[in-house]
């Protein structure tokens, strides 16, 4: 008897020995499949930050400038049609080729695109904005030309002359040298929409578009798929009918987000004529894209809510719907608000089916209403990516990082909503 | 499902209740033998088992005791119903009802020891005989019939006790004739009584036993009830199977 | 099949003062039958006490009494409930009013994750019960006062009810469901969730609240069923086998199934 009782001791350890280790290796195996997925994470993000970080910072020219209302033909009595339509570009020129101290053809041609094209317009909103300095002197940090923003940012440190002649170099060292070329927070790459000049594109109309194109998502799935899931989950009948729905909408969760796009495309634009380009079309897709998400959460949550509340509610003799409002609804409402905004998110990242509605449309004015053409940040993404400027690199780098911001800031609200909701019980 | 419903589901529930059956048992087959040999005693003028009868009762009372525990023991931690719950109850009483006859065995004894070798004067001998024979028939058959749940086993018991009465009776008017033709017997004759009424007495308590019987069977309480009665209740139409 | 063929009720199914009757009751959940051919009273003002086995039909029984078997869709009932000589199965009756009249008691204590007061109020509330807030305010002290518990928690009447103690939950449950003033309560084993200490309570509650209600209780607990009931059912694979006065059953059942039962040789 107690021989045996030694032996199954002994049987025993030797499998625990046998047990820890494979205990061990799983645990070994788990901590690499999340160091991977770390590192990976690291090398993405290192990665965009070193490339896209040097976007908010954008190179300028320090100038005073004389604003010559005679040479512009305009005085401090003008009309604003007057002051707008004078030459400013002639009086940049001028200013830089003196600034540079340029004589020779090539030197004066070379003088004048330091600056961005984008330069005249940023003094004409000055004038425009005071006109007491026509006449006088104007103190304006100057955009420059992505070259010059380039070479100031990456190029110079390494030596390399990037795009930029000997001379052009040799002019920029002295401004740098007398403190009037400098960098400052990009504001151009928030406050304007998109541009074939690098130095003078910005998010501001991929935001707008997105925000807006949100806003429809948001409120065209979030009804329908709470509905749609209540129903499904409390009403239905159990038949066929119901069945070939609920498998439907699991499928659908699963189809390709282009294919959506295909369907936008032929019925809001093809048959219900809606404009193509706009935040309403393109929100109407997402909403297709979105709703199986919210509806299959939506369901989740609801049948998480224990039977014995339903019951409870039943056997006092609540109707069906208020056994649903009263009770199913407030204590599902927080998986349903959480699964909403992972769809939004998702929604929020898709490129494929905007693409089919028009979205990809180079759209220079900031949309205010959901009937304005706009593009949407990821494409704006896939947009810049295309462009062959190394600048374009860059504010690709730089919109994919406000991209994620707003994705993490949306998965924050998330986790925070569903935190609060659930909290008041 | 297994519809074998002889036995527990607890195993040690069956154990306990067939250890309190058995142990009762025991003390049964003890007790018919005191009452026997206390019989013997006084038929044949023998006192020598007399002692040891007097000697045994307290065996008697030490089972009564024990068991009695085990019964409450079995109230508490199974909480019977049903068949089982008669079963410890009609256990519980017959317990008592055995430890009284013991009890009148060993007043039997007693008179036996005082009566001495002078036990064939010849009162009553043959309704002492008669008697004492009879009452041991009924214990034996009481506790058969427990053991088997033998209902008819049971009245029969009953319908000997009626027996034992009248000749009981019978007995008592003869030793009053005796009494009164001779004044000098009257000891003795008061002897001789003392022993009739132990020995109606212990009929009376085979009869409880019976009764017994018939509630562990039947679920009927036949106390205080006559025969016909007894009869008519220990058989309902429907009565339960075990 | 049913287990026993042609089997008749032994004891005494039927009531003199029936609040419910229910009659001939069959119970299918899509092909399978629960329930065979079950005739029964429940009396007014008494506790029967529905026991047997795991799957047996008692509670199924139970649910048919206010209808919550129906929400389960592959659930059929045939046969006849009298609720006062109304069918309650019948082709007009609405089972909202009828759940209002035969109230439930769930075996897991399910307060509503609401404030104590809400969820006693919660009944009165839909039914219209109540014109101004003081009628409501009465009517949940009286509630709460009747199921023992408006001394243990008048000072937090706010409080959410889910942080009562289990035994405390169940008897706010009971308040609930009394608040509407039913006629019938119906309890599926309420106290199996429960220590004896709350079981002790609630079976106390039991026996108050007979006087002016009807009581039907499940529970798998046979002292439980000895402790509070006047009547027991015996409920086996689906049929009613006995009911009779609770202290018969519990001395001398008539039916053999019904002893085997009790007395632990099977379920």
């Amino acid at each position: 008897m107690t021989d045996q009782q030694l032996t199954t001791r002994a049987k025993v350890e030797r499998s625990m020995t046998r047990r820890r280790r494979a205990e061990m290796r799983f645990r070994a195996y788990g901590v690499m499949s999340i160091a991977f997925g770390l590192l990976c994470l690291v090398v993405l993000f290192s990665n965009i930050l070193g490339q896209g970080l040097s976007t908010f910072r954008q190179t300028v020219l320090e100038v005073n400038l004389h604003i010559d209302g005679d040479a512009l033909g305009i005085s401090r009595q003008s009309s604003e049609a007057e002051i707008s339509a004078a030459d400013y570009e002639t009086l940049l020129k001028n200013f830089m080729r003196e600034k540079a101290g340029a004589t020779s053809r090539d030197d004066r041609r070379l003088a004048g695109t330091l600056v961005s094209v984008g330069a005249p317009w940023q003094i004409r909103d000055a004038v425009l904005a005071n006109t007491d300095v026509i006449g006088d002197h104007l103190r304006l940090e100057i955009i420059m030309d992505d070259d010059v923003d380039q070479w100031y940012k990456h190029d110079r440190d390494i030596g390399q002359p990037g795009r930029l002649k000997d001379n052009q170099i040799k002019w920029l060292e002295s401004w740098i040298a007398d403190g009037s070329l400098h960098t400052r927070f990009n504001t151009t790459f928030f406050v304007n929409g998109d541009s074939r000049e690098p130095e003078l594109a910005g998010i501001r109309g991929a935001i707008a578009g997105s925000l807006l194109t949100m806003l429809v998502t948001f409120l065209l799935s979030f009804p329908i798929g709470v509905a749609a899931a209540i129903y499904l989950e409390e009403f239905a009948p159990r038949n066929r009918m119901t069945e070939i729905v609920e498998i439907n909408i699991n499928n659908l969760a699963a189809v390709p987000s282009i294919t959506f796009g295909l369907l936008g495309l032929a019925i809001f634009i093809g048959l219900f004529g809606v404009a193509r380009s706009t935040p309403l079309v393109g929100g109407l897709v997402l909403t297709l894209m979105t709703l199986p998400t919210i509806i299959i959460s939506g369901r989740a949550a609801i049948k998480a809510v224990p039977p014995s509340i339903r019951e409870a509610a039943l056997g006092l003799g609540a109707s069906r719907m208020q056994m649903v409002f009263h009770h199913v609804l407030p204590l599902a409402l927080p998986g349903m608000l959480t699964g909403t905004i992972i769809g939004m998110a998702q929604a929020l990242g898709e490129t494929a089916p905007l693409l089919m509605v028009g979205m990809i449309a180079f759209v220079v004015d900031v949309p205010n209403f959901i009937s304005d053409p706009a593009t949407v940040l990821p494409v704006q993404i896939f947009l810049w990516s295309d462009s062959p400027e190394r600048a374009f690199t860059e504010r690709t780098s730089g919109a994919i990082i406000v991209l994620l911001a707003f994705l993490i800031v949306m998965n924050t609200a998330a986790v925070w909503l569903r935190r609060r909701l659930e909290r008041r019980w | 499902m297994e519809m074998n419903f002889s036995q527990h589901i607890s195993g040690q529930f069956n154990t306990d209740l067939e250890a309190i059956r058995s142990h009762m048992m025991a003390m049964g087959g003890l007790v018919e033998r005191q009452v026997a040999n206390a019989i013997e005693a006084i038929t044949s003028g023998d006192t020598s088992p007399a002692d040891e009868i007097i000697r045994r009762e307290d065996d008697v009372d030490r089972m009564e005791v024990a068991i009695d525990r085990e019964c409450t023991q079995i109230l508490v931690r199974r909480q019977p119903a049903a068949s089982d719950l008669r079963m410890v109850l009609a256990v519980s009483r017959v317990v008592r009802d055995l430890e009284r006859i013991g009890d009148e065995a060993q007043k039997i004894a007693f008179h036996a020891l005082e009566i001495g070798g002078s036990a064939n004067s010849g009162f009553c001998q043959q309704a002492i005989r008669y008697m004492g024979a009879e009452v041991c028939k009924m214990i034996s058959g009481a506790l058969d019939a427990f053991a088997r749940h033998d209902v008819d086993g049971a009245i029969d018991v009953v319908r000997h006790d009626k027996l034992v009465d009248q000749q009981y009776s019978a007995a008592l008017r003869e030793l009053i004739t005796y009494m009164m033709e001779d004044p000098r017997s009257i000891g003795q004759a008061i002897n001789i009584l003392w022993i009739l009424r132990a020995i109606e007495r212990i009929g009376d308590h085979a009869r409880n036993i019976s009764e017994q019987v018939i509630y562990v069977v039947s679920g009927a309480d036949v106390r205080h009830s006559s025969l016909t009665e007894m009869e008519e209740r220990a058989h309902p139409d429907n009565a339960a199977e075990d | 099949m049913p287990i026993i063929k042609d089997h008749k009720t032994d004891g005494l199914p039927f009531s003199d003062s029936p609040k419910l009757k229910a009659r001939n009751v069959n119970v299918f959940y899509g092909e399978k039958q629960a329930i065979y051919d079950v005739s029964l009273d429940i009396g007014a003002n008494e506790v029967i006490a529905l026991i047997g086995p795991s799957g047996c039909g008692k509670s199924t029984f139970l649910r048919c009494l206010n209808r919550m078997n129906d929400t389960i869709e592959i659930c059929r009932v045939d046969g006849q409930i009298l609720l006062d000589d109304d069918d309650i199965y019948g082709s007009k009756v609405d089972v909202v009013p009828l759940r209002a009249r035969v109230g439930m008691v769930f075996q897991k204590p399910n307060p509503f994750p609401k404030s104590i007061f809400d969820n006693v109020a919660y009944g009165p509330r839909i039914h219209g019960l109540v014109e101004h807030r003081d009628e409501l305010h009465e009517i949940v002290e009286n509630s709460l006062k009747r199921a023992g518990l408006w001394n243990e928690v008048k000072d937090r009447l706010h409080a959410p009810g889910t942080g009562l103690s289990g035994g405390q939950q169940q008897r706010l449950c009971i308040a609930r469901t009394i608040a509407v003033d039913p006629e019938v309560i119906l309890m599926d084993e309420p106290c199996s969730a429960l220590d004896p200490i709350a079981t002790a309570k609630i079976e106390e509650l039991i026996d108050e609240l007979r006087e002016n209600y009807t009581i039907a209780i499940v529970t798998h607990s046979m002292q439980q069923a000895a402790r509070v009931s006047q009547r027991t059912a015996y409920f086996h694979m689906g049929q009613l086998i006995e009911v009779n006065p609770t202290d018969l059953v519990f001395t001398t059942p008539q039916h053999s199934l019904t002893e085997a039962y009790i007395t632990g040789r099977f379920g």
